[in-house]
């Protein structure tokens, strides 16, 4: 193995390990997960452009860590494929699939040191000594815990663990990275601060990456794109943009973003052009191109109405348009924000302001809707109109 | 895993009950180390100071105990006209030989065990753990007829086996429970990092190092303590040192010093051993059975 020398990287001076990014195209075709008779994962088709970052979104038991184990190769797929570029790695050992893997109890070595830990991928594959010393010198560098090389795991804090589970993943150049909730343990200061570090360090290697996780943030914040997982099922996939403003189910608009969306279910009233969503306490009208969105749907019938807390405007007076009316149940200051509970006929709200809002508990208060951002979901499978 | 203080304030009865167990825990000392004192003692002595006991009750008389000129004849006949070398030499590779195997196979065994899952792998569990159930001495004649047929009998390879047959179910006994708490993922993180699957099981070995070094030493106390399989399986060219010993009590001659000289040969290396490595034994023994 030729040895790499490390070289300066441009704007932020950090030293980079590789040469030039390896990169590869991930293709998921039609794979089922079965444990027993149970499909822990449901025809997922996935395809990650080269070099780009993925995150697999979901609650727990959705299927993503299942996929992520059938990727890395540590759970056989039941049925159908998965290629790297043009290879198909179904029948391939971990080993030979040239990926690299951060566990999210990072999977150190208790009894070796830093070192070590990150060396160990290299040793596994014979590369000679000064080689090894260059590149876990240079990963440790990147990471900022060249300082802590001779110590053993015990002695670091989660942090610092984590930084090492993913030495151990740059120190060679995989053709994938897959991250398995990698800071899912860390409290949330630090793993604010890890976003930022993760997403860079993507960017800086050009590494296909598959990141796993339950929080909708993290996903949201890192990632090119999202795939959103639910009971085993690709529920959507797209750019956090896509997911966040255009959900294709109301399962998708519950699961991602917080606060999280609120739901109303209406009637759909009225025919041709007007049509208007009517609920005990309110009555708004569609717009023109949302009318033709929800025809041949649930025109007169029932919808599930779909908005996010920043898409309400509250007021105490009650404004010249359409306004849903209600009462204050409870104001929660969140520093820059302030979150405003409103109690409708048979349903609590959750409305985004201003902490300059005077309105008290108990009051009278008036909701406009930003209808450029509100969706209506089918009552009985979910799928949106708009 | 330090222990909790726990704060006192004693009664009277109490403090009673405590003296008690001091006074409980001599006695017991005694009881369990004055036969090492004699055989001890016993054996650097010639024969006519070794039978000079005081009396019974005369614990004025307890000075003539130790009132002797040590000598070490008894342990040079050993050595010199016994063939105790030899004998010392033969339990040593029998225990040692008999845990090396016990833990290769053990442990290969023990980690399949642990980590796949295959029909029927809760009765093959419960009868390997089953096997250790009837006494030895229930199996000796089938055995030894089986050993006698492989000409096993009286060879040191052959002892070797017969203390495997009762070792290695003990040793996948404790060892899968070492490997069961051994996180999944560090062997999954080898194999992605670019490991067989032979190499992560290698690679977690370390983990369970306590374990294996716990029941080593268990190992090696059973067969090195073992008379039974020694004396049928090993007679004549495999003699170990408990048989050897057995053979001084002779019908004309019981050689008492000599007695006591192979008793401390046999019981030192043990007891030493156990002190080397006491710490490191409990916690083996602890450690498969608190998870973490």
């Amino acid at each position: 193995m030729s040895v790499r020398v490390p070289r300066r990287c441009g704007t932020h001076g950090v030293t980079t390990i590789w040469k030039g990014p390896v990169m590869a195209t991930i293709t998921i075709k039609n794979v089922w997960k079965y444990y027993g008779d149970t499909a822990a994962v449901k025809h997922l088709d996935i395809t990650c452009p080269d070099g780009s970052f993925v995150s697999i979104l979901g609650p727990s038991g959705c299927g993503k860590s299942s996929t992520m184990r059938m990727l890395a190769g540590l759970e056989h797929i039941s049925s159908g494929d998965i290629f790297f570029d043009d290879l198909r790695i179904n029948d391939l050992a971990p080993k030979d699939r040239d990926v690299a893997m951060v566990f999210e109890n990072y999977a150190l070595y208790p009894h070796k040191s830093v070192f070590e830990n990150i060396a160990n991928p290299l040793r596994l594959r014979k590369t000679e000594e000064k080689a090894i010393k260059e590149r876990v010198e240079a990963a440790a560098r990147l990471l900022e815990i060249d300082h802590l090389l001779d110590r053993r795991p015990h002695e670091l804090s989660g942090g610092q663990k984590q930084r090492v589970a993913i030495g151990r993943a740059i120190v060679r150049q995989p053709k994938l990275f897959l991250f398995d909730e990698p800071i899912a343990h860390l409290d949330a200061k630090l793993r604010a601060h890890m976003r930022g570090e993760i997403k860079h360090l993507q960017r800086e290697l050009g590494t296909t990456m598959i990141y796993v996780t339950h929080d909708q943030l993290e996903a949201l914040s890192m990632a090119d794109y999202i795939a959103v997982m639910h009971d085993g099922e690709l529920q959507q996939w797209g750019t956090p943009s896509e997911i966040f403003n255009h959900p294709v189910n109301a399962w998708v608009a519950g699961f991602v973003g917080e606060p999280a969306m609120n739901f109303l279910t209406c009637d759909v009233i009225g025919e041709g052009d007007s049509v208007s969503l009517r609920h005990r306490n309110f009555d708004i009208p569609l717009l023109p191109q949302q009318v033709r969105q929800l025809n041949g749907g649930a025109a007169a019938g029932r919808a599930r109405m779909g908005v996010r807390p920043d898409a309400l405007d509250i007021a105490l007076e009650r404004p010249g348009g359409p306004s849903i009316t209600g009462e204050i149940f409870v104001n929660e200051l969140l520093g820059g924000d302030m979150l405003v509970e409103v109690a409708l006929a048979d349903t609590r709200v959750r409305v985004k302001t201003t902490p300059e809002f005077t309105g008290k508990p108990g009051q009278t208060c008036h909701l406009t809707v930003n209808r450029d951002k509100w969706h209506v979901f089918d009552t009985t499978d979910g799928h949106a109109y708009f | 895993m330090a222990s909790q203080d726990v704060v006192h304030y004693d009664s009277t009865a109490q403090k009673l009950l405590r003296v008690a167990a001091a006074a409980f825990l001599i006695f017991y000392l005694v009881w369990t180390l004055l036969p090492f004192v004699i055989m001890f003692t016993s054996s650097f002595k010639d024969l006519l100071e070794a039978f000079n006991l005081p009396e019974v009750g005369d614990w004025g008389g307890i000075g003539v105990f130790f009132d002797f000129t040590p000598t070490l004849k008894h342990y040079t006949s050993l050595f010199a006209e016994g063939n105790f070398g030899r004998y010392m030499a033969n339990s040593l590779i029998a225990a040692g030989g008999s845990a090396v195997v016990s833990v290769i196979f053990g442990s290969l065994c023990a980690y399949s065990l642990s980590r796949v899952d295959f029909r029927g792998k809760q009765d093959l569990f419960f009868w390997i753990i089953s096997t250790r159930m009837a006494p030895v001495v229930a199996v000796m004649v089938p055995l030894y007829s089986i050993f006698r047929t492989f000409d096993l009998v009286g060879t040191l390879p052959g002892l070797i086996l017969a203390y495997t047959t009762f070792n290695l179910p003990f040793a996948i006994w404790i060892l899968k429970g070492f490997f069961d708490n051994v996180p999944y993922a560090i062997e999954e993180g080898q194999m992605v990092d670019g490991a067989t699957r032979f190499q992560a099981f290698v690679s977690i070995l370390p983990l369970v190092a306590p374990g294996i070094g716990a029941f080593v030493v268990l190992c090696i106390l059973f067969a090195w303590n073992d008379f039974l399989f020694a004396a049928i399986i090993g007679s004549g060219g495999a003699k170990t040192l408990p048989v050897a010993t057995r053979e001084l009590v002779q019908p004309q001659n019981i050689q008492w010093g000599s007695i006591m000289a192979a008793g401390v040969v046999t019981t030192a290396p043990m007891m030493l051993l156990g002190l080397v490595i006491r710490k490191y034994l409990v916690t083996g023994l602890t450690m498969g059975a608190v998870k973490e």
